[in-house]
């Protein structure tokens, strides 16, 4: 277990030094000028080249990718030439010059946002997603599971933006059952934190419950027709026995695999449902970013959701095999 | 006005549109920027305003950096004073008229308008209670030369001044974080007791327009270059506001409180009503508008920072220039800065009559129903804007007057058999040519329509979409970019000045029809020093003109734009100095 935990690492080591390189590399195959950009209207030749130098685009790729990775390590300092050069402690992921925000504190800002969002929304839609399937997997055929499985097909439908739409004009402007969402801490002021995320609980459970609630139903009457549950009846195995011990931990083995994954890319952000309901998490930090052709801000967080995502899929394979003894790692 | 904006992205085919400020005076404008009915109830002292904003912080916060039409209304009307400013006016004129602010009056020149002369009021204070200085204007004016840490921002100062150039073309003077040059800056710029006076390099006639745009205080000890105005470096104000928070992001704010030390005598300008304006940011657009048409709660003294989602219009207007009865007193339909217009790489297409040719085929009915119908804009004629004032003269490409057109008016659905005649005037088969837009929805469908009209003419077009955060960024450069594309610019203040030289000089800033005419550029001068402002726009108005004969750039539309108000603030109509909210007389309402 123990080296099969080291070689995952140093595996996820390199995959992300090669992702940092194709990132790096492939920004500066793009067309676009970033110093013509931070020039602004009135532009000149030697504007331009004074920004790029400032940003140290005049550099060769090779050493300013060295200048980045160093600044992971060991940290930056940028705008040298300020009254206040910007002091970039390791590890330094770069400068936002469009937010005037250092990279690793923009994104440190944003994730614990998308965390309580993701976390949120992940437990609805588990309970709600996997209690629905099997509650329809034991009903299979009768009106139970014909309704559960129609109300899959809606959620599974309707857009996450139409939903978000639709509760914000009913909730909050028309009926005012809610304030407007404005983030704030749980630790600081739980109820207005729950006031804020309810919706986009809602908004980001409801296409993924839809989802669960049709993949457990699948895997557990696919169970349900295996040899080892008709030998466990024919033991005489109480009906609860079979389905709890026997069928559903089988069954939910590869719902683990989807639910640890599905969460890894929701902590990535969630791009409509925050830029909805106006939370500053990962995902319009990303948008914004892109919009703003914001080089180190796009890397950063290409970079960060990258391991995020690695690293949670080291998790599930771990968990993997926690659940089904008969996969073994190594 | 400089830098991108997701609104404009979103709404009009421009893509990035760089900005402006401005708009003036009336003629042939046939839009009104004023809510018809007006807000009702009487300026209640007091309250919270919110400015909703889709965008996730302010574009800049510095006063040396600050360049959009908006962003310079709502800091000028609070927290930034400049030398010389607007009055507060719906009226076109008077909404335009420099009026002294920081100083006593609107400046004093010299008789050639080589040097201009300021004298700062007496009581005017930063907000810990210190006197605003002469030397903090002169300090806040020399930030703009330090072009790589203050960028972004207007540079006419670099560009007036009568400081001399480096070897490679740039001041000679680096600012006042390496000091280079310092001397010659302090020969340009000097200040005698409360009184600043600028030496210029050339006769700037307009120079007390000129220094409405980043000529504000910044007091050296407060200048973190850089990060000055970010989180964590707030602005410090000598208005009538100060930044008590400014977090950025969605969720992000913005809050002003009232300056215990501001003194409404030593300013004549801004009212100074409500008790706090909070700024909101990351708002989607869409949930801001049915926010602002419900009007329910803090909402009723919302205003929006944008523009209304087309798909809201004809809820709110019944055409370009009424209000359904719903929304009476709460909506403005106006000119936005921008004039609209194609590019077109004169070096690539050198042909005139190819260039009008391409104008002459284009189908711009087609292309306005796409960006939004009548609520977009209007025909342009041009790249002067009626709503800049005197400047503006039609110059007869729309009604078929000029020499070339002999009196065939164009239709604006375009005419490709005229276009055929064109071409076949040049003696050379019709080109291939390249359009470059930035790849938005809207735009895409724009430049199917662009492809379709040209090529009824026997063009060849080959659309090239960008990335639109990097539009500008690679049509600059003609060893990227195609034959033509979208552009739009607005003046930066009531003169042509501001439009002509940065569209048609190289050294301008904004060429992207990479033109460089040696008698263009003299008659660009001789426009530009001319001391005389009546013969000054005669000669803006006969450049305008000779810009649409040579088809150096495509006009297509005159901007416009609509936004909305909660039920319970004004006064509800648009600036015309800026285009905007008249944000220093804003005020709630019982």
């Amino acid at each position: 277990m123990a080296a099969y935990l080291v070689r995952r690492v140093v595996g996820m080591v390199v995959l992300l030094f090669l992702l940092s390189v194709t990132v790096f590399v492939l920004f500066n195959l793009l067309p676009g000028d970033p110093a013509r950009l931070t020039c602004g209207k009135a532009c000149t030749p030697q504007i331009i080249e004074a920004n790029r130098h400032r940003l140290g685009l005049d550099q060769p790729v090779l050493t300013q990718y060295t200048n980045f990775v160093k600044g992971i390590f060991f940290g930056r300092t940028f705008s040298e030439d300020s009254p206040e050069p910007i002091i970039c402690h390791a590890p330094c992921l770069g400068y936002s010059y469009n937010r005037h925000q250092q990279v690793l504190a923009a994104i440190a800002d944003a994730a614990p946002v998308t965390f309580w969002l993701a976390v949120g929304a992940f437990l609805i839609w588990i309970v709600v997603g996997i209690s629905m399937g099997i509650l329809a997997a034991l009903n299979r055929g009768s009106w139970v599971d014909r309704t559960i499985m129609g109300i899959s097909l809606i959620g599974y439908s309707m857009p996450s933006f139409f939903i978000g739409l639709l509760l914000i004009f009913f909730v909050i402007i028309r009926f005012n059952w809610l304030p407007f969402p404005s983030y704030v801490s749980p630790f600081d002021n739980p109820i207005q934190f729950l006031q804020t995320m309810i919706l986009p609980w809602i908004v980001l459970a409801v296409l993924n419950a839809a989802f669960y609630m049709r993949l457990t139903r699948n895997q557990v009457l696919e169970v349900f027709g295996d040899d080892y549950i008709r030998t466990a009846r024919a033991k005489g195995l109480p009906e609860r026995v079979v389905v709890v011990k026997h069928a559903l931990r089988a069954g939910l083995t590869p719902i683990v695999t989807a639910a640890g994954l599905d969460l890894a890319y929701l902590l990535g952000g969630a791009i409509i449902s925050e830029n909805i309901f106006n939370l500053p998490g990962l995902g319009s930090l990303a948008v914004g970013s892109v919009l703003n052709s914001d080089l180190p801000l796009i890397t950063g967080i290409t970079l960060v959701t990258a391991t995020i995502i690695i690293f949670a899929n080291l998790v599930v394979d771990l968990l993997y095999a926690v659940i089904d003894p008969r996969v073994r790692v190594g | 006005m400089v830098r991108s904006k997701a609104w404009l992205l979103r709404g009009f085919a421009v893509g990035v549109a760089f900005a402006l400020t401005l708009a003036a005076c009336g003629g042939g404008n046939a839009v009104s920027s004023q809510a018809s009915g007006g807000a009702s109830g009487a300026p209640k002292t007091g309250g919270t305003i919110y400015l909703l904003s889709l965008n996730q912080q302010w574009d800049q916060v510095d006063p040396q950096r600050i360049y959009t039409g908006e962003d310079l209304a709502f800091f000028g009307g609070t927290i930034q004073r400049s030398l010389t400013s607007y009055k507060y006016s719906a009226d076109a004129k008077e909404g335009t008229s420099v009026t002294a602010d920081l100083a006593t009056d609107t400046g004093k020149p010299n008789a050639t308008a080589t040097e201009w002369s300021f004298t700062l009021r007496d009581g005017v204070t930063w907000q810990d209670g210190s006197p605003v200085t002469c030397e903090d204007v002169k300090y806040g004016v020399s930030r703009t030369f330090a072009t790589d840490v203050i960028n972004q921002g207007p540079t006419y100062q670099v560009a007036y001044l009568d400081i001399p150039s480096a070897k490679d073309g740039s001041s000679a003077y680096k600012g006042p974080y390496k000091k280079t040059g310092q001397d010659l800056y302090d020969k340009a710029v000097t200040c005698n007791g409360n009184t600043i006076t600028f030496k210029l390099s050339k006769p700037v006639p307009d120079f007390n327009y000129t220094v409405t745009l980043g000529f504000s205080p910044v007091r050296k000890s407060d200048d973190t270059g850089e990060s000055y105005g970010q989180p964590g470096h707030l602005v410090v104000s000598d208005g009538p506001y100060m930044v008590q928070s400014y977090s950025i992001g969605n969720g992000g704010k913005m809050v002003l409180v009232r300056n215990p030390k501001w003194n409404k005598a030593s300013d004549p300008i801004r009212a100074n009503y409500p008790d706090t304006w909070e700024v909101d940011f990351g708002i989607d657009p869409k949930v801001m508008d049915q926010r602002l048409i419900a009007s329910a709660g803090k909402d009723n003294f919302a205003i929006q920072y944008g523009n209304i989602q087309p798909e809201n219009l004809a809820t709110i207007f019944t055409d370009p220039e009424h209000t359904t009865a719903q929304f009476t007193g709460r909506a403005v339909s106006g000119f936005d800065p921008y004039a609209r217009y194609y590019w077109v790489n004169v070096n690539k297409v050198p042909d005139v009559n190819v260039r009008r040719a391409m104008w002459v085929a284009l189908d711009r009915q087609a292309i306005r129903l796409n960006i939004g119908g009548a609520f977009a804009g209007n025909m342009a004629d041009g790249v002067i804007k009626p709503n800049i004032g005197q400047d503006y003269a039609s110059t007869g490409l729309l009604d078929g007057s000029l020499d070339w057109e002999a009196g065939t008016k164009v239709p604006d659905n375009g005419d490709p058999d005229l276009a055929k005649t064109l071409i076949a005037k040049s003696g050379k088969p019709a080109p291939t040519l390249t359009f470059n837009f930035a790849n938005t929805p809207t735009n895409a469908k724009t430049a199917a329509i662009v492809k379709s009209s040209l090529e009824k003419a026997g063009f060849t077009i080959k659309v090239a979409p960008l990335e639109a955060g990097q539009y500008y960024s690679i049509v600059f450069d003609p060893k990227k970019s195609g034959e033509f594309g979208t552009a739009g610019w607005g003046a930066d203040w009531p003169n042509a000045s501001t439009v002509i030289p940065p569209l048609f000089t190289q050294k301008g800033g904004w060429d992207l029809s990479q033109l460089d005419d040696a008698t263009l550029n003299q008659a660009v001068d001789a426009a530009q020093t001319d001391t005389d402002r009546a013969d000054q726009s005669k000669k803006w108005q006969d450049l305008n003109k000779q810009v649409v004969e040579n088809m150096w750039v495509l006009p297509t539309f005159f901007g416009l734009s609509q936004t909305l108000a909660g039920k319970k603030v004004g006064p509800i109509y648009r600036w015309p100095a800026y285009g905007s909210w008249p944000y220093g007389q804003m005020y709630t309402m019982p």
